[in-house]
């Protein structure tokens, strides 16, 4: 007879194991198809601009929608199902945007309909974790779905400016995620649903890192963002998630603060950084530039793009830990 | 300098979101009582929690954005 925490603990290494083996065998099939079809773009801060393949969406997509899948059938649990669902709405409209050139406000509006299934599948409870209690909102919590999706998969997408940042990133702010969900979180199942998440998005870093042999795409961020916020939601881990993602947050409230609308960033005429001749990256001093988390970091001084990419992991590490330090705040109070 | 006034900045918003979090459990969840006594209806209480919360959180993005000026003009003297 295998008791519960046995059977937590094969279901956690199978779910994991499937998401992180899918993205990793089926990334380079990926690449080979997406190079032949001409499915290319370049890799502007690179010497001679290199054709590197996107979107990886697909391949993420696959890769987590095996695993929640299994998932499922295994647990009957509707909040994965719903969470399976949110992804899979986000990827949907990402790879819309991938293929076809859609307005700035396409994807943040659009990424409402990802938040449906949370709330028809009733996934979220109805008390907002407030690290020093909770506050019952039964009627509020609705709307914030309609807010946090659409947050969260556009601040993924809009920090995907350099290569591997993006899946590094979510890597990074999922750690203290898991450990709030496996805390705070009403179902033992929520935290083996987020452990795809986690285990794509290492797999796809090794393809995904400097220098990059394929890109997420818009698929691949909105996904990774959206499913990041339904596990927040899902797993009662909303504001420990939230902070965990602030310097993405940061970035794009900087964006938006300067251009002051929804707009793609291929749209802003400014660059806020400039590419010089040595392939170093310098802020740009054009003061109708906006304003982003690059371009702050590029503010000492001029740095290559693998450099950049770490003082983003670094910055991110550090709120991985305010975002420890908010789970045991929220520990003792909780006790 | 480099990525340490990043992370202080960080810090502040962090700061913020937990002092909004700290202000909304310990002001605003118990305001039925305070406001109303036990004779609150429930769709009242919520709807001033509501705006109070909403309120908070303009509030919060009003200094963020503050703070972010302030960061802004330093850093890149914008």
């Amino acid at each position: 007879m295998v008791d519960v925490a046995s059977l937590l603990i094969i279901y956690g290494v199978v779910v994991s194991a499937i998401s992180f083996f899918a993205v990793f065998f089926m990334t380079p099939i990926a690449i080979k198809s997406l190079t032949a079809k001409g499915k290319v773009v370049p890799d502007a801060h690179k010497p001679n601009k290199p054709s590197v393949p996107r979107p990886a969406g697909p391949v993420l997509m696959a890769g987590i929608a095996a695993a929640e899948i299994v998932l499922y059938a295994l647990t009957l649990n509707t909040a994965v199902l719903a969470v399976l669902l949110t992804t899979a709405i986000a990827f949907a409209i990402g790879y819309i945007d991938d293929n076809r050139v859609m307005p700035g406000w396409f994807k943040p509006v659009a990424l409402l309909a990802a938040a449906i299934p949370l709330v028809v599948l009733g996934a979220h409870d109805n008390y907002l974790n407030l690290i020093f209690g909770s506050a019952f909102i039964p009627l509020l919590y609705i709307p914030l779905i309609f807010v946090i999706i659409p947050i969260t998969g556009n601040t993924i997408n809009s920090i995907d400016v350099l290569n591997g940042v993006a899946s590094g990133f979510i890597i990074i702010a999922t750690v203290p995620l898991l450990a709030s969900i496996a805390i705070f979180g009403s179902d033992e199942v929520l935290f083996l649903a987020a452990l795809p998440l986690l285990f794509a998005a290492i797999a796809f870093y090794k393809y995904h890192k400097f220098p990059s042999r394929i890109f997420p795409g818009d698929s691949g961020t909105l996904l990774l963002g959206a499913m990041y916020g339904a596990l927040a939601i899902a797993g009662r881990s909303e504001i420990i998630g939230v902070i965990a993602l602030l310097p993405a947050i940061m970035n794009s409230f900087l964006f938006l603060a300067s251009v002051k609308r929804l707009v793609e960033h291929r749209q802003v005429k400014a660059r806020p950084v400039t590419l010089l001749d040595d392939f170093k990256l310098v802020a740009s001093e054009d003061r109708a530039a906006p304003a982003t988390l690059v371009r702050l970091i590029l503010a000492d001084g001029p740095l290559g793009e693998k450099e950049i990419g770490y003082q983003i992991f670094k910055l991110a590490i550090f709120t991985a830990l305010l975002a420890f330090a908010s789970i045991a705040i929220q520990y003792i109070f909780w006790l | 300098m480099g990525l340490g006034s990043l992370a202080l900045f960080v810090t502040g918003m962090w700061a913020m979101v937990l002092a909004v979090a700290a202000f909304l459990v310990a002001f605003v969840a118990p305001i039925g009582f305070y406001l109303f006594g036990s004779e609150s209806s429930r769709a009242t209480v919520s709807a001033v929690q509501a705006t109070i919360a909403i309120v908070a959180v303009i509030a919060l993005v009003f200094g963020l954005s503050r703070m972010k000026r302030i960061y802004l003009q330093k850093k890149l003297r914008l």
